[in-house]
């Protein structure tokens, strides 16, 4: 039996439980004198838990284990019969058991063809098993709890265990995922810095991968200094959030403090949209509109701006994180009590002089933290800068001028034919560990910068 | 004290609110005596509150209230567009149900209102002046060594002296209460109706309060409110002793509210 059949016929099964539970458990409290110390829901929940969740957890288990077990054991089996292979032709030969097995590719190979008929076999009695003891379990389970129905033992509380459990394990998968994720970046980072220093790659000043268009071309070893890169990343960061910043923040405050009901009403759900925007569409502004605009521009002031300027792609991001940021802060102002407002208006303070010396210092732990996280978005931002900043690496503060951002460097380095052993692919993700790196140091930043300040005005 | 002459600081005709149609208040005309403590009293929802914040002009704050009817302080309409309310609550002050000290320093909440209206320029007047209220509000003993700290920090009767003492700091001619005790204890309660009654000598007072007993011992007027109307006005005493209206009797013996 497939996955999901098993999964819905033991979902079935354990709402027979669940209302089989409830209504003997009705039953009896009906006919108690003591008074039952749960409800009957309560006791239908916990058969139904009982009945779902162990054979769930199996289910998964051998789903997850049983292909791993038999390959292992195949490959066991390959390397008896044939002892000169190593691991790598070990691999392959499973692979395309496996492949016939499923029926993809055929082979007119005897010996791969009885190993491949042994291997569907051998998985399928895996299945079966898989079925039956899934099924028994649930059963088994859902049949002993339902039938031994006791009203005067508590079944709230163990509910209420059953869903603190629920609860902490989507927790731990939570964690355990970007505990992953990290680790992998950690690991390929690793490798890039067995191949290229450590030292020159944080405080290098050249930037020069040289992606291999063939594998067996021979390019020089590139140079991968990081500091250009970084330094593009924050000159294009810088722009964008010194347009967002006091634009976002001062509409904000219009919404929060100045503007009638009826305005607020419409403006918020249209910010709200526009911060929905896919970002390539902001891209796409950026690149065919913004750029050549202020390439016009600079060259009627008889500047020389470069058709991919940081200055395009800052100030595309800037309008791209104002209904971020502006909605953010429209909360946080919000938030602050009335009660304050009216304090300061009570004592002849103008609107604006309230909100300038009472509201925003109020809101102002919550606004850093709002800025901050912008500054990550900003930081963190690929499409944009893709499509609209360039590729040299340049180590300038110009903004007129053609930079790059480290997210434009992991798409260039990672997209097309590359080889994930090359030193310039595994370059990507020395940057992918500064970058992350980078916006870790920003949000403990941020988050130690409002926790000080909150605690001094509370 | 009831033969003395006072002159009068409000006259109010013919006062009605709105909350958009729903009606609050309906044309209460109510004159109020200068340097005197008016108390208003009433169940809950009788419109103290709008009633009180007419006469600052707070409720321009509230979007879709609207208000009906002649206030004059001093002879002037405070509705009349010549009128700037800002200005205005700088005369009428005000101190709220809830403490509300704003969460700076002491010293900056009481110095918040002279700076907005520029009185005492340099360091030293301000210093005076922020002194001179806590002293006037009873709080000097108590925080003069921590003039820095949040206020926000303080006990909540330390921190509704501290609203008083920031209304006295912008030096007005009223002083509005909206229950100014209902989060306190009956020590500091008694400490803020020892400072009404000083502060009466120089200020105007107009309290909103749900004790009878806190308005038969501060003030020298009752207001009783009932559903938006004015019921019974009069010397205190009288209100408490021999109201002329069944529903003020009825009001303070506690049958109903
Ligand atoms: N902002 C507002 N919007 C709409 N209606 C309001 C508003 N404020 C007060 N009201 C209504 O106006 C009426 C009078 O309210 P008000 O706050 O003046 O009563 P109160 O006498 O102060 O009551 P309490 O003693 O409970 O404070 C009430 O019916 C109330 O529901
Ligand atoms: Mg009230």
């Amino acid at each position: 039996m497939s996955f999901s059949t098993l999964l819905l016929l033991i979902i079935a099964f354990s709402l027979c439980s669940f209302f089989f539970s409830s209504s003997s458990a009705f039953k009896k409290i009906k006919s108690a004198t003591s008074r039952p110390s749960a409800l009957p829901k309560h006791y239908g929940q916990y058969s139904l838990a009982w009945t779902l969740f162990p054979a769930f957890l199996l289910l998964i288990v051998f789903t997850i284990i049983g292909p791993i077990y038999v390959d292992n054991f195949f490959k066991q089996q390959i390397a008896l019969t044939e002892a000169s292979y190593d691991k790598a032709k070990i691999e392959l030969v499973l692979a395309m058991i496996k492949n016939i097995s499923n029926g993809s590719i055929s082979s007119d190979e005897p010996k791969i063809l009885k190993l491949a008929d042994e291997y569907s076999n051998y998985l399928s009695k895996i299945y079966l098993f898989r079925t039956l003891s899934v099924l028994l379990l649930s059963s088994i389970l859902g049949i002993i709890i339902s039938s031994n129905i006791n009203i005067l033992k508590n079944s709230r509380v163990k509910v209420e265990t059953f869903y603190r459990i629920l609860f902490f394990v989507s927790a731990v998968i939570a964690i355990f995922t970007t505990v992953g994720i990290i680790a992998s970046l950690l690991y390929e980072s690793l490798r890039f810095f067995a191949l290229y220093p450590f030292f020159d790659f944080l405080f290098g000043l050249h930037w020069a991968p040289n992606i291999a268009i063939r594998s067996d071309q021979v390019a020089a070893q590139g140079s991968f200094g990081m500091l250009p890169v970084l330094l593009g990343t924050i000159l294009v960061a810088l722009i964008a959030m010194i347009v967002a910043l006091p634009i976002g923040l001062f509409s904000a405050i219009y919404l929060a403090e100045f503007a009638s009901k009826r305005v607020r009403d419409i403006i918020k759900p249209t910010l709200e949209v526009l911060a929905g925007i896919p970002t390539v569409v902001y891209g796409y502004f950026a690149a065919l509109t913004a750029a050549p605009f202020i390439r016009k521009i600079g060259m009627t002031l008889g500047l020389d701006v470069s058709s991919e300027s940081a200055l395009a792609a800052g100030a595309v991001m800037g309008i791209m994180i104002i209904p971020f940021i502006s909605s953010l802060s429209d909360d946080i102002i919000n938030s602050v009590p009335q009660s304050l407002r009216d304090g300061s208006l009570g004592l002849g303070a103008t609107k604006a002089e309230t909100t300038i010396k009472v509201v925003l210092p109020a809101a102002f732990p919550g606004l850093v933290g709002a800025f901050l996280l912008a500054v990550s978005r900003a930081i963190g931002e690929t499409m944009i800068v893709v499509m609209a900043a360039g590729l040299s690496a340049n180590l300038t503060i110009n903004p007129l001028e053609t930079v790059t951002t480290v997210t434009v460097q992991i798409v260039s380095l990672l997209t097309g034919d590359t080889e994930f052993d090359d030193i310039k692919t595994l370059s990507a993700f020395g940057l992918g560990l500064a970058l992350f790196a980078f916006t870790l140091i920003l949000n403990v930043i941020a988050l130690v910068v409002s926790r000080r300040l909150s605690e001094q005005y509370d | 004290m009831v033969d003395k002459k006072n002159n009068l600081k409000f006259k109010t005709k013919n006062v009605s609110v709105f909350y958009g149609s729903k009606q609050a208040i309906n044309k209460i005309s109510l004159d109020i005596e200068e340097k005197q403590i008016t108390a208003l009293i009433g169940p809950s929802g009788c419109g103290k509150s709008t009633f009180l914040r007419c006469l600052n002009r707070m409720n321009d704050v509230i979007s879709n209230c609207s208000v009906n009817g002649k206030i004059l302080l001093d002879g002037n309409n405070i509705y009349s567009d010549e009128i700037d309310p800002v200005l205005l609550r700088a005369k009428v002050g005000m101190v709220f149900q809830k403490p509300n000290p704003f969460p700076k320093s002491i010293f900056e909440n009481i110095a918040y209102g002279p700076r907005i209206h520029g009185i005492g320029n340099n360091r030293a007047e301000l210093t005076d002046l922020v002194h001179h209220s806590l002293e006037q509000a009873g709080l000097i003993d108590e925080v003069k060594d921590r003039l820095d700290d949040i206020a926000t920090g303080l006990s909540g009767g330390q921190q509704q002296r501290i609203c008083i003492a920031r209304a006295i700091a912008v030096n007005p001619d009223v002083i509005l209460m909206d229950e100014p005790c209902s989060a306190l204890d009956p020590i500091a309660t008694a400490k803020i109706e020892e400072l009404m009654s000083s502060l009466s000598k120089s200020y105007t007072i107009i309290i909103v309060t749900h004790s009878m007993q806190q308005a038969g011992r501060v003030s020298q007027k009752t207001a009783f409110f009932h559903m938006g109307d004015l019921i019974e006005y009069g010397e205190t005493p009288k209100i408490f002793t021999q109201p002329d209206q069944q529903k003020t009797q009825d009001y303070i013996t506690g049958r109903f509210g």
